[in-house]
């Protein structure tokens, strides 16, 4: 780093006034004048960008250690944050998992068409046709008394009981994939369906695939709200902290005012530590979602075999602990940021 | 160096702290400030200081009128002006080197440098040995050393001191005084607010003296 002091100046002699006193500069004319002013302003700014780096990294190192030395309290700090994090993130990890079975759900919306049982094979055949024609079918699956009779015996593993049935009870059906799987539209499908001959009944199931999405969809705001909320709790927590930090370090701010520190100087190594907070924070909460995945996997897996599904609990991906590593540094920040500001300007240098 | 002009200081509207000041310290100068306690020396420095503005009049340094200055210049102009006070206003929290070296810091000097500079105002207050002491295993009159080192170690044009010798006895007091008078003698303008007037008359240096926040004397002025 070029400087303008010279070298062989080693001594704390101060010098006559450099800055305060203008007129003292060497004469020169104006061309050189100029030409010196931008180089030396260029490396001054240069100067003063690795003088800001230096202090950033020294900053971040020092709250780093500040903190690493009162571990139990600032652990509690950061274990308020985390379970702040934690609880709207598992919600919307929840809702998440119900997404994936709306969408699952969503695509086996069907109807069924029951024919009537007089009707034999070849006429079923036809029948099939016909609602195929229909528009907005988008597949149709003839599933004929005996294929209708296998599935349930499958399913229920009721063998015994059906073989000793004489005549097959169970009439031939057809489901049908609509194009569209609002409600209005199959209902109105499921009418013109009705109407063909030798069809018994249609029968819609929607409604509850609507109840679950509405279900999702308040739970995704209740999630929302919950978050907001507790994203200000950690705002509250961090900015308690650093409030009391900056109160133990008021006569340390007082002097490096008095000699010429910016606020921003200042401030730099609480929001340094206010974002650590939010990183310990994060990590904190990311573990407890790991562990509580963990907790759970066991009996939700064992929950969905005896339904006959296979579900495992949604976990936050790359993406998604990124996400909530960095909202959670930042409300570190932004809550030390407050506290600082606001406290900065009640301390006056004495 | 510095220039008041007409000035005056009121404390929450009533009480009148300083008034009608007129005087002016050259570069170079090496001044004391003189009076009772609360005539006013304090709030006159405070004033040069920029902590406070004056109710009435200019402050002028270095030809500029401080009160001019945005909050935001403040700090800057904080840099150029040692200030050394009573109570030496060291951390404890720190070492001697990391207090004086505290003013090189803010400004974001690199390191080594920085590192060359307090070492040669260590050694002008003749502490280099205790560099890395704590503050609290100095006596009061290295404390002050201290002060003064961290004062000139950004080699400012002007260098303030309030009650320098506050707490000290006489012999450490004149060494304290031998130190800014060294100061004075490579040009930086020094000025000292001091009740002790046995040592400063024997100095021979220009006196302002104060009683009631007005000038009542400006002795030894060339």
């Amino acid at each position: 780093m070029k400087r303008a002091a010279t070298p062989r100046q080693t001594g704390a002699a101060p010098r006559r006034g450099k800055r305060l006193a203008p007129k003292h500069r060497p004469k020169a004319s104006p061309e050189a004048t100029g030409r010196r002013g931008a180089r030396s302003q260029q490396t001054r700014f240069i100067s003063r960008l690795r003088a800001w780096g230096r202090h950033h990294r020294a900053m971040a190192i020092d709250s780093l250690l500040r903190l690493v030395r009162h571990p139990l309290g600032n652990l509690l700090t950061m274990l308020a944050i985390a379970i702040a994090l934690v609880l709207p993130a598992a919600l919307w990890l929840t809702l998440d998992s119900a997404k994936l079975l709306d969408a699952e759900l969503e695509e086996s919306a069907t109807l069924t068409v029951y024919l009537e049982t007089a009707v034999d094979e070849a006429q079923a055949a036809r029948i099939e046709e016909a609602v195929g024609a229909e528009a907005g079918v988008v597949q149709t699956r003839l599933i004929s008394a005996e294929q209708g009779m296998a599935e349930f015996q499958q399913s229920l593993g009721l063998d015994d009981v059906l073989a000793g049935l004489e005549d097959n009870p169970l009439p031939a059906s057809i489901v049908i994939y609509p194009q569209s799987v609002e409600p209005d539209a199959m209902g109105q499908l499921a009418q013109r369906l009705e109407t063909l001959s030798g069809v018994d009944e249609v029968r819609v199931d929607l409604a509850w695939v609507e109840r679950l999405r509405h279900l999702a969809d308040l739970g995704r705001r209740v999630a929302l709200a919950l978050g907001a909320l507790f994203g200000l709790g950690v705002l509250l927590v961090v900015g308690n902290t650093i409030r009391l930090a900056v109160e133990n370090r008021r006569r340390e701010i007082e002097v490096v005012m008095l000699i010429g520190a910016t606020h921003a100087f200042v401030r730099r190594p609480f929001l340094y530590s206010g974002a650590w907070y939010g990183v310990g924070g994060g990590l904190l909460a990311l573990g407890l979602l790991g562990l509580g995945n963990h907790w759970l996997s066991m009996p939700v897996a064992a929950l969905a075999a005896s339904y006959g599904a296979s579900f495992t609990l949604p976990q936050l991906d790359m993406t998604g602990s990124t996400i909530l590593l960095s909202c959670s540094t930042l409300l570190g920040w932004l809550g030390a940021w407050l506290a600082v500001t606001r406290h900065l300007s009640s301390i006056r240098p004495r | 160096m510095i220039a008041f002009e007409h000035v005056g200081k009121r404390y929450g509207g009533r009480f009148e702290a300083l008034a009608h000041l007129n005087f002016r310290v050259a570069r170079g100068e090496m001044v004391f400030l003189t009076g009772h306690s609360g005539a006013g020396k304090s709030s006159l420095l405070r004033l040069i200081m920029r902590l406070e503005k004056p109710s009435r009049g200019r402050v002028l340094v270095a030809g500029h009128d401080i009160a001019q200055l945005h909050a935001s210049q403040v700090p800057f102009y904080r840099r150029q002006i040692g200030v050394v006070f009573q109570d030496h206003q060291l951390l404890f929290d720190r070492s001697v080197f990391r207090n004086v070296s505290l003013p090189l810091e803010i400004q974001g000097v690199e390191p080594r440098e920085a590192a060359r500079r307090v070492r040669a105002a260590l050694d002008k207050v003749g502490l280099l040995h205790r560099e890395k002491a704590l503050p609290v295993e100095l006596s009061g009159g290295e404390q002050q050393r201290v002060g003064i080192a961290r004062a000139v170690v950004n080699k400012p044009a002007l260098l303030l001191a309030d009650e320098p010798t506050g707490n000290l006895d006489p012999q450490l007091s004149a060494d304290i005084m031998g130190l800014f008078e060294d100061f004075n003698r490579i040009g930086t303008t020094v000025m000292i607010a001091s009740h002790d007037l046995a040592l400063i008359a024997r100095l021979h240096h220009r006196i302002l003296r104060l009683r009631d926040g007005r000038l009542v004397a400006d002795e030894g002025a060339v």
